[in-house]
Parts: structure tokens; sequence; C-alpha cells
């Protein structure tokens, strides 16, 4: 099934000056459930403004955006935050984590918005995931009390606890270590896995990108394929980054 | 359609559930926060509430000069003076009756002498009925004030004031003090009560007798230069026929004591007989005061909810990230300010109650004075914790507008 289609999509944002700047041009993109979509580029390439446009959270200036084959240019802003809390999950860089709020709580922060059963049970839910996730004995603890991997196995498991279609990660490994970043991730495929989610992780990170079928590159606002599958490398010793890169693939992105 | 309502009732719910969740959350801020506003509503009730005691304690003053609404005073005067008392009594009496008034006084002022243990004194003597201590709200602060059973004792029952007392010796009245009235017809009197001095300025002894009893003690002749004893006819009727009653009863007079010569007439003599709110212009300071006192109150709130939510901007976008309407991040902020203000206001006018009910109030405003001391006005903890939510909410609104117009992408990053 039909996630995401893009086509022609572009996000174009005026500036002080009255110039106008385009963000994003021409991008065309079809996510299928189940995909595992990377996409890599510089810094200001437009990656983040593409996931959000993905994620409903911002709508495009140009071009047909639709998600599950509504028109999302279309949809009232009420609609897309219900379509975006029932679809899609974000796993952020900075963990974007509710301070003051336990483990728990921030996890059941998404089914507060669902409308079904889900917010009558959340509390089961959100303890199902965090078990889920590992985190079955730090139920109540608050952020300043969790390491950075498990504040981040926390994210997933709030992006994940109303088992959305699509899981979109910015940078999701971004603010770990190696090792933790690559058990961080094989957690978040092993639950979209189970869920049949399709998941785009952003990422600068050329062993995270790696580990997808799918691989995009964005240079100056356009999306373009990567030719050659990378092969996905073993995780990483620290300090053994750059052999575990296939150089083919290290090469086309530094272009 | 039942799961549609069913959907909807979930989001209500869920609603106030978020936003119940979020005010237990930031309960440390948003109690700093209305601190100020709980002084602003303690201030604005204890105001309130003290004007209404205020209030009463001059509307209590005013009832003693001139009655309580509507009071009115019957004159019998004819060409050669006030009309005798002993004629005009069986015409009163009629007219009372007739028209089925409850409460009706006689009044009248004379001296006589009375026997202290340091000499006989002329004293003034106030003659009245037994209704004129609720008329004029009369309360002795020792002993009762007069019984219908006290008409027609042989040792007349007498209400002395202070100085009177005192000049006595001031005996407890469980002892039955009595009082020599001397003069042309001497009598002994008992003293059942004793009442406040009227001012610093009452500096003599005076004392009420019951009208029937004073009879006796008045002077038998007209006074050579002021003519007769003057009487006065009081009657306190109920306020919204008062004027026609008081009309049928001078015709009810006139047709009574039809063939003597004397003329009647009817007046007014309480405060709320001038028509315009005495204690107009009393209320409008209080509310003034209340007022800027409230304004302070939430321009405090507002500022600092203002800061708060700016504070907030990337937690509201990670909310809306994860599904928060701008609908539900609106209501949620403005729930928060809406609840603490109710909550701050039922702190202040809880604090403002125990403050006017503490002794230190009582000694301020006086309330010793005050017969039928209100108690805490229900109105001022109305108005208190109404103004409470007023000004949660319109405080609300604007960090609420703000919290709306925030952009997702520029909050998470922010």
């Amino acid at each position: 099934m039909t996630l995401v289609e893009a086509h022609g999509v572009g996000r174009r944002v005026e500036l002080p000056d009255g110039s106008r700047l385009d963000i994003l041009q021409g991008v065309d993109l079809v996510v299928e459930e189940g995909d595992r979509i990377s996409i890599v580029g510089r810094s200001g390439s437009g990656k983040s403004t593409l996931l959000n446009l993905l994620g409903l959270l911002d709508a495009p200036t140009d071009g047909e955006l639709e998600f599950q084959g509504r028109d999302v240019r279309r949809l009232s802003s009420g609609a897309r935050d219900r379509l975006r809390g029932s679809e899609v999950g974000f796993v952020f860089q900075q963990f974007n984590l509710l301070p003051g709020r336990t483990a728990l709580q921030n996890v059941q922060t998404p089914l507060l918005y669902d409308r079904g059963s889900g917010f009558w049970q959340r509390e089961r839910l959100a303890r199902e995931m965090l078990e889920r996730v590992g985190l079955g004995a730090r139920l109540e603890a608050k952020p300043d009390r969790l390491s950075g991997g498990e504040q981040q196995r926390v994210a997933i498991a709030r992006a994940l606890v109303r088992k959305p279609k699509l899981i979109l990660a910015d940078e999701p490994t971004g603010a770990l270590d190696l090792e933790t970043g690559a058990e961080v991730m094989s957690l978040i495929e092993s639950v979209a896995d189970e869920s049949g989610a399709a998941l785009v992780t952003i990422t600068h990170d050329l062993a995270i990108a790696a580990r997808s079928n799918r691989h995009l590159r964005l240079v100056g606002g356009r999306l373009e394929p990567l030719d050659a599958a990378p092969s996905a490398p073993a995780v990483p010793a620290p300090g053994t980054l750059a052999s575990s890169v296939d150089p083919a693939l290290d090469e086309r992105l530094t272009a | 359609m039942i799961r549609a309502l069913g959907r909807a009732a979930t989001g209500a719910v869920s609603t106030i559930v978020e936003a119940g969740e979020e005010l237990r959350i930031h309960r440390g801020r948003v109690l700093l926060s209305l601190v100020g506003v709980a002084v602003a509503i303690c201030a604005l009730a204890t105001v309130v509430a003290a004007g209404s005691i205020a209030e009463q304690a001059m509307r209590e003053q005013q009832e003693r000069d001139g009655g309580r609404p509507a009071t009115y005073q019957i004159d019998l005067s004819g060409m050669s003076g006030p009309l005798d008392p002993a004629t005009a009594a069986p015409a009163w009496e009629t007219a009372l009756a007739r028209h089925g008034i409850e409460f009706a006084a006689r009044s009248a002022q004379f001296m006589t002498d009375v026997q202290f243990a340091d000499g006989v004194v002329s004293t003034s003597i106030e003659a009245v009925d037994p209704d004129y201590g609720p008329m004029r709200r009369v309360q002795p602060i020792l002993g009762e004030w007069f019984a219908d059973g006290d008409a027609g004792r042989l040792a007349p029952a007498v209400i002395v004031n202070e100085n009177f007392w005192e000049r006595l010796g001031s005996p407890p009245l469980e002892t039955h003090p009595t009082v020599q009235f001397v003069g042309a017809e001497p009598r002994t009197g008992v003293v059942v009560g004793v009442v406040e001095n009227r001012g610093q300025w009452d500096t003599d002894p005076w004392a009420y007798l019951l009208f029937d009893d004073a009879e006796a003690l008045m002077a038998p002749s007209p006074d050579p230069m002021f003519g007769g004893l003057y009487v006065t006819y009081a009657m306190w009727l109920p306020e919204g026929d008062a004027e026609a009653i008081a009309s049928s009863v001078v015709d009810a007079l006139e047709l009574e004591l039809a063939g003597v010569d004397v003329q009647v007439s009817q007046y007014r003599t309480d405060y709320a007989a001038y028509g315009d709110d005495p204690f107009a212009q009393l209320k409008l300071v209080i509310g003034g005061v209340a007022a800027v006192v409230l304004l302070l109150g939430a321009l405090g709130l507002l500022t600092i909810a203002l800061v708060t939510v700016r504070t907030r901007i990337r937690e509201i976008g990670i909310r809306r990230s994860f599904g928060a309407t701008a609908g539900r991040v609106f209501f949620s902020v403005l729930m928060e300010s809406v609840v603490g203000t109710f909550l701050a206001g039922v702190v202040g006018v809880g604090i403002s109650i125990a403050l006017v009910r503490s002794p230190l109030a009582a000694m301020a405003l006086n309330t010793d004075d005050v017969q039928d001391l209100p108690g805490f006005p229900v109105e001022a903890a109305v108005v208190g914790i109404g103004a409470a939510v007023l000004v949660g909410a319109l405080a609300g609104l604007i960090p609420a507008l703000t919290a709306v117009k925030v952009k997702v992408i520029d909050a998470i990053r922010f």
C-alpha cells in the first residue's frame, strides 16, 4: 500500500529581505508500507524540510503530495494534525522528551490524542511499549535520570506506541555513540518490522544510511537516488567508522 | 453515529485529562504565578466583605436615628399645640388595629427629677412604647429591652444609659436596682436594662420608660413656654405599600378625631426616603479599589503566563508533532490559566474569610456596634471567585493564542 506519494513537490520560503528561497524543488518520492529509506545530504540541503512535509508538519508550496491517497493541501489543519497523530511517528535527534514527565508519561503522550480505545488503555499500552524497548524497569524515571540511549529508546517507544504506518527518524543516532546508535537503529527496525511500518531515516551517518534498502540523496533541494546499494556494515567498533563504510558509497555521498 | 459520539466524548475527556496533567506537572510554577492573583482576590473579597460590614454599620446607625425603612411619623398638632396624649391614644390604637400594623410606637421626651446618691438631678426621660426598641435598633448592653408584660408594673421598668447606671454605682441587674423619681408624684422604678451612651458627647444620665408608665411623671399641665408634651407617633411599614398605608392611617385618625382641634400629617423619616442609594458612594469607592487591585493581579498573571508560554514553545511543538491539534493546545493553555485562577480565587476568598473574622478586623471595623453583623457575604465570595475565573480566562487567552500560532517545525528546533 502506498503511504506517501510526492510529485514535483517544492517548498519555498520568503526571506526577511523579500527574496524567495527554494528549500526543496521538484521532489518525487513514493513511500510504500514496509519501505526502509535513508536520505542523506549535507547540512542545509533540505533534509529536515522534506521530513516535515512527509510527516504533515508542513505543506508544500509546489507540486502534489498525497498521504494515504489524500491530498495534503486539501486537508484542514485539524485533519492533518489527527492524521499525523494516528499514522506518523517521529524520532528526533535530540529525543525531545517532555521534561518533568516520567518515561511512562512521555510514552502516553501520543495516546492522549487517540480518540479510540488507545486513550482509555494508554497506561497499559505505554507500559507494554516501554517493556518492548527494554525499559520495563525505568517506567517512573524522568528524562534527566536516563542516559542518552535510554532517552532515545523512550522516544522510540513514544513514536511507535500508536502503531504508526510511517516512522520518520531525524538523525536518530546523532546524539548517541556508535555502539548505542547501532543498537537504537536495530530496535527501530525490529519494531517497524513487527508493525509493517515504513521507516524513513535522515542521517549524516553512512553506516546508518547503509542499513536501508532504498538510498536517496538531497543536493541543493533536489532528491536524487543513489545508484548502487551499499553493503550493510557490521556494528563498528569505536574509532573504526571509516573502514566500516563502503568506500564507493562514501565517495558518492561526498561528491 | 454512536461511534462518532464516542469519539467526541473521548476527545473531550482526553482534553480535560491532558489539561489536568499539564496543571499537575507545572503546579510549582502555576502556584507561584498565582500568588499575585490569590492576594488580589483576597484583597477584593476582603474589601467587598469589609464594605458590606461598614455599610451595615452605617445602615444601623441611620436606622437608630430615623427608623428602619419604611418608618412614617404622624404629627398630631392643633392650633393650641400638640394634641393631648390621652385624647390621641384611643384614635391611634384604633387606626393601628384597623390597618393591622405590627410595629408602632409613641415616643416623647421630658425632664423629671431623679434621686441619686449625690443629690437630685433633673434627668431626661424618653417615654416609649415597647416596639420602639426593634424599630430604632435599641439594644441594651446589659439586661433586656421592655417586654409587653412590663406595662402596668407597680414599680415601672426603667432602662438607663451607661452614665445613669454608673451614677447608681454600676449595680448588677440581678439585684434589681431601683431608681427614685421625685416630684409631684414620686415613684420607684426598677432598672431592667442598660443602653450605651449615644456618643462621647453624651455625658448626662437619661433613661427610657414605658409610655404608659411615664405619663404619671409627665408635667400635668402644658408648659407655659413650649406648650404641651410633643408625642411622636411612628409606624414601621412594609416598604412596598408604606405610602398608601400611611395616608390611610392619616384618614383614619382624622375620622377618629373629628371635632378635635388637630391637624393630622405624616412624613417618612428613614434614610431610604431620599430615593438615591445613600451607600452608592461607599460602594463606588470599594468597587474602584477592588477593580484596581484585581487589574494589578491580572497584569502580573498575564506577564508570567506569556513568559511561560515562550519557554514552553518546544514542548508545544512536540505535542503538535504527536497529533495535538491547535484547538487542543489552545484549550490546554487556557484551562491551565482558568483552573489555576479558580484555585487561587478559592484560596484568596478563604484567606479573606479568615481575615474578616479575625479579632483585628473586628477592632478595625468596630463590629461590636453592629447588631446584625453580616456573615462573610456570599456576594464577596462569588465576586472573588468569579473575578478570578474571568481574570484567568482573559489572562490565559493571549498566551493560548500565542501557543496556537507556534509553528511546529520552529518549535521543535526552539
